[in-house]
């Protein structure tokens, strides 16, 4: 950690219920969600601050936590060194300024002033725990300190047509916040570009500054949302302005069916999220596993893969699988055939099976002859499948917590 | 009328606000530490609350917090000997910081400005 990194703490806001994830997020919370093989999703914004140098992590935890912490405990709690001031801690709504789970983004912020007094730093890095991309935060912290700002929000440039999904923020010239509107339509937001600039939710506060607003909010009746309510009311009193993030890649990971869309492009030939990254690697908790192994059948027929994420542990015994993403310990037997999916890890894909466009939860076994994504009418009747026809076979619960 | 409570350690001072702010015309609740201001909440909510910081047991800031719970909008007062506490990010919960004097002058006017300030949210809420 060095100079101008040292002051700043990071408040990851990682409560998120993630419904309309459902059923991935049955028994986690959202940033727990397993993505690309062998990462969850919390692992982009956690991997972005290790790499920016940000040391000085709050988690800030409620629903279904169990499998959140116990990834970063394996995973990320051995990255920071306390003896030189780093650490990454999971904060649940403590009660310990008010008793109330968290009741929104700004209020989970008032509930730990507690822990912001502890640290005292200069600036607080808002994020949040539910988007996968790769952003160096310090870019966005020095235009923050050069503007002599109050706060900084982060902002993406996205299609006009898709303005209806996120919180647009205006800027002036000197990337000032003239204007802030919440899930506009194109009549309600006009502009000269071919483009708006959507809230990120990554926002750089000023520490006094943040915790006055939130106490102000706490003592409101609003949703208390840093997005909803705080932003649109510091805008005109305060110095605000809206840093633009270079990169196109960001995503908020809201539905089954953008989580289905972002695990194909990563198993495209060149996605738009590279995961081969060597300046920006992204970190997760690694298990002790054998590494993937490929081989004939009892029949000589081989197994083959194309177009697809495999992880250690995998066993593919004469299937075939195409544009699917394997994650730890799946293994796939003969005559199988898996194309479009996204199989978590330890399922066990039986002969004969054919399955398409769908997502398999952890440690589900699939008998022999399972068909899946072949006929729309059959696997409504007998799964979940999200709008865009996206089968998903939720977690086990015969083979116990050890899948979570 | 309008109650005023008082949360201090110090007996001469819960005396001597008792005074001044009864000739006020305020009703005043005492309480000589956090819990027992804690108690007596359960019974009696007052419009305001004057807090000393330092007291034996559970002191001002923990109250403040408490005070919070049962009524995010209730104002309160900190009212301290000591001005080293207004850089902590708690106190900054409290609607006012008054340094502890002889001279009451801007406590009383401080009670005023903020339950003037109250009656007025609640006439614009109704």
């Amino acid at each position: 950690m060095s100079g101008e990194q040292e002051n700043i703490l990071v408040m990851i806001l990682a409560g998120g219920k993630g419904e309309r994830l459902y059923p991935l997020t049955r028994d986690r919370a959202k940033p727990a969600v397993p993505f690309g093989g062998i990462y969850r999703i919390i692992d982009f914004t956690l991997s972005n601050c290790v790499n920016a140098g940000l040391r000085k992590i709050y988690l800030l935890t409620q629903y279904k936590s169990l499998s959140l912490v116990r990834h970063i405990r394996l995973g990320w709690s051995t990255m920071f060194k306390p003896q030189i001031g780093e650490f990454i801690e999971t904060l649940p709504a403590q009660q310990r300024v008010t008793i109330d789970w968290y009741k929104g983004t700004a209020d989970a912020v008032f509930q730990n002033i507690y822990s912001i007094q502890q640290e005292r730093p200069e600036l607080i890095l808002i994020l949040s725990g539910d988007h996968i991309y790769k952003m160096d935060y310090r870019k966005m912290i020095r235009f923050h300190t050069e503007k002599n700002a109050d706060v900084t929000v982060g902002t993406v440039k996205v299609p006009l047509r898709d303005m209806s999904r996120y919180g647009i923020i205006e800027l002036d010239k000197g990337k000032r916040i003239v204007g802030f509107k919440e899930k506009p339509s194109q009549k309600e937001y006009t502009t000269k570009e071919d483009f708006a600039l959507a809230s990120m939710g990554v926002y750089v506060f000023n520490t006094d500054v943040i915790v006055k607003e939130v106490i102000e909010d706490a003592k409101k009746e609003t949703s208390h949302d840093f997005g909803r309510d705080i932003i649109p009311r510091i805008i005109s009193k305060k110095r605000a302005f809206g840093h633009v993030f270079a990169q196109e890649y960001w995503r908020d990971i809201g539905t089954i069916d953008a989580y289905w869309d972002a695990s194909m492009d990563l198993v495209s030939r060149t996605p738009e999220l590279n995961l081969h990254d060597s300046e920006w690697p992204i970190f997760t908790f690694r298990p002790q596993l054998p590494p993937a192994k490929i081989v004939l059948d009892g029949n000589s027929r081989n197994g083959k893969i194309v177009d697809s994420i495999v992880s250690l542990g995998c066993i593919i015994k004469g299937g075939y699988v195409e544009n699917s993403i394997l994650s730890y310990n799946v293994l796939i037997r003969s005559n199988a055939h898996v194309e479009e999916s996204i199989l978590m890890s330890n399922v066990d894909v039986e002969r004969g099976c054919k399955i398409r466009r769908a997502i398999i939860d952890k440690g589900v076994m699939l008998e022999d002859g399972t068909v899946i994504g072949y006929d729309k009418r059959q696997d409504r009747k007998n799964y979940f499948v999200s709008e865009n026809g996206i089968v998903v076979i939720p977690k086990t619960r015969e083979r116990g917590e050890k899948y979570a | 009328m309008e109650k005023v409570m008082v949360v201090d350690d110090d007996e001469g001072i819960r005396c001597l606000y008792e005074q001044v702010l009864t000739d006020e015309g305020y009703k005043v609740i005492l309480a000589s530490d956090g819990l027992e201001a804690v108690e007596i909440f359960k019974n009696i909510k007052p419009d305001i609350v004057v807090l000393d910081i330092r007291m034996p047991g559970m002191d001002g800031i923990e109250l403040l917090g408490k005070v919070l719970d049962m009524d995010r909008k209730l104002p309160v007062i900190i009212n301290s000997a000591y001005s080293m506490y207004k850089n902590n990010f708690l106190t900054w919960m409290a609607d006012a910081y008054v340094i502890k004097s002889s001279d009451l002058t801007e406590l009383k006017l401080k009670i005023r400005e903020l339950l003037e300030a109250k009656k007025k949210k609640n006439t614009e809420s109704n």
